[in-house]
């Protein structure tokens, strides 16, 4: 009896004190109406923030561990991942960040920022660290990270560690309020970029897309049984100037089938852009091939 | 109970500033206001609830309701499409102190991208059908239109409505708008 309430008074103590030792790694972000999210300290001046949640301005207002106000300014923001980036005016005391591998079922410690310079803390486990996945807005997203966690809204953006006190990543809301963590894999692949470009540049053509069914006349000569319909053409873009039209069917991008979007979102990664790309496309009820040059996508697109 | 309603004037009237950088939105945002029976008053002027349409000017202090606004922490978030009576609503909610959202706002977060399910996707014939529908088209005009027999506009009707699930002509053309929202890449 006493051994197991020692054991449990342990496990609740190292959590107490990770909570503790987490204090410098994270800041409140100031928002409207006496509200905050939470940003988790990257580097010594570098402070990562939810891109989704992060108020579309330049300047910030932050409070540090101990209640320091300091103001940072936006270094760079990506949908694509849900990461923006924040310059402090000054360095501050950072934490140094290990990178950790999330494992279903792991105990998972996710910190947020109070708003006057302490933490908070939520415990749950890694409900589901699944394979790498493609966001909504065509981010690559190293693993899905699922927590068993409810976290606040003042929260979000805070970092959520494993039991070895290894960085799982940055906590966000997914879709219907669930709670995952963008891995610390993405965050060291984006940050550099966001830091040096502001942005994170990705290849363009300049269309809407929607999957449709190939008519089951053209499925033999297309040799496929879905691809995607251009629904718009953006006036004076790449794929305005190759001449494609509302109404066409890509099938492929450079031999890549469309049959899946996620395997068309690889090809358009920063170092895509200026590329020549064969689009093979079902138009008028016959095959064809098309090049266009990949633009770089602009900033509102 | 009876002591605050009480406190409501007769009518329910609420003094509303109305935020558009756009001023035909503006104006038909007043007007919505307006004809929902409240009064409109100048931008900075003592207001029990402001509308803003998107993002919200810094350093508001007052109850703001948004539409499409990025700042999902705000008392009123609705979509940037809300209608006159989810404006109205939104307005009386807020101005006594509730939080209003959207089942959309609910449904937002950074998520995956959504690819449909193969079977159920639609040819080309059958969207340019669902098109016609959506203009409330008859099965008639639409063969005139498409140039094809009656049979086989009513083959493509009965083939959207497996596909998409939907029993009525309105939810089929309700559940494909919702897939083209969704579903929609752009590359």
């Amino acid at each position: 009896m006493t051994d197991q309430a020692n054991l449990l008074a342990q496990f609740s103590n190292a959590l107490a004190a990770r909570a503790e030792a987490a204090k410098n790694a994270v800041v409140a972000i100031r928002l409207a109406h006496g509200r905050h999210m939470t940003g988790m300290v990257w580097r010594s001046e570098i402070v990562i923030a939810s891109e989704q949640s992060l108020p579309r301005k330049d300047d910030f207002e932050l409070v540090a561990a101990g209640g320091a106000v300091l103001t940072a300014k936006i270094a760079g923001r990506d949908p694509s991942t849900n990461i923006a980036v924040l310059r402090l005016a000054e360095s501050i005391a950072s934490p140094s960040i290990s990178a950790g591998e999330a494992h279903t079922g792991a105990i998972a410690l996710a910190i947020g920022a109070d708003g006057t310079g302490g933490v908070s803390a939520r415990l749950g486990l890694v409900n589901l660290a699944g394979a790498e996945w493609h966001s909504s807005r065509g981010g690559l997203i190293d693993r899905r990270i699922v927590l068993d966690i409810s976290l606040a809204r003042r929260e979000e953006g805070g970092p959520v560690f494993d039991a070895a006190g290894a960085c799982l990543g940055m906590s966000t809301f997914g879709p219907r309020g669930q709670v995952i963590a963008i891995p610390t894999a993405t965050i060291e692949r984006i940050v550099p970029l966001l830091l040096k470009d502001g942005r994170v540049a990705r290849g363009w053509l300049g269309v809407a897309l929607q999957a449709v069914a190939v008519p089951d006349a053209l499925r033999e000569t297309a040799d496929q049984s879905s691809g995607l319909m251009v629904m718009s053409v953006v006036e004076g873009g790449p794929a305005a100037r190759a001449g494609i039209l509302a109404g066409d069917i890509i099938l492929s991008v450079d031999g890549t089938s469309t049959h899946r979007f996620r395997n068309i979102a690889r090809n358009f990664g920063s170092g895509s852009i200026g590329r020549k790309a064969d689009l093979r496309l079902i138009r008028s009820g016959t095959v064809i091939t098309v090049q266009a040059t990949i633009a770089e996508r602009p900033a509102d697109e | 109970m009876s002591d605050a309603a009480g406190k409501l004037s007769p009518l329910g009237r609420l003094r509303v500033a109305v935020h558009a950088v756009d001023l035909l939105r503006r104006t038909a945002l007043s007007q919505v206001v307006a004809e929902a029976g409240h009064v409109v008053v100048g931008a900075q002027d003592t207001a029990d609830v402001v509308l803003v349409d998107g993002d919200c000017p810094p350093g508001e202090a007052r109850p703001v309701v948004t539409l499409g606004g990025a700042d999902h922490d705000l008392p009123g978030v609705l979509s940037r499409d809300a209608g006159a009576s989810q404006i109205d609503a939104a307005i009386r909610a807020v101005s006594a102190g509730l939080i209003v959202r959207t089942p959309d706002a609910i449904d937002a977060g950074f998520g995956a991208m959504r690819e449909t399910d193969r079977h159920a996707l639609l040819t080309p014939r059958e969207l340019e059908v669902l098109a016609a529908i959506a203009e409330g088209m008859t099965n008639k005009a639409i063969a005139r239109r498409l140039n094809i027999s009656l049979h086989t506009v009513k083959f493509h009707v009965e083939s959207v409505f497996r596909k998409l699930g939907a029993r009525t002509r309105t939810e089929a053309v309700a559940k494909a708008s919702e897939r083209r929202r969704y579903e929609t890449i752009t590359l």
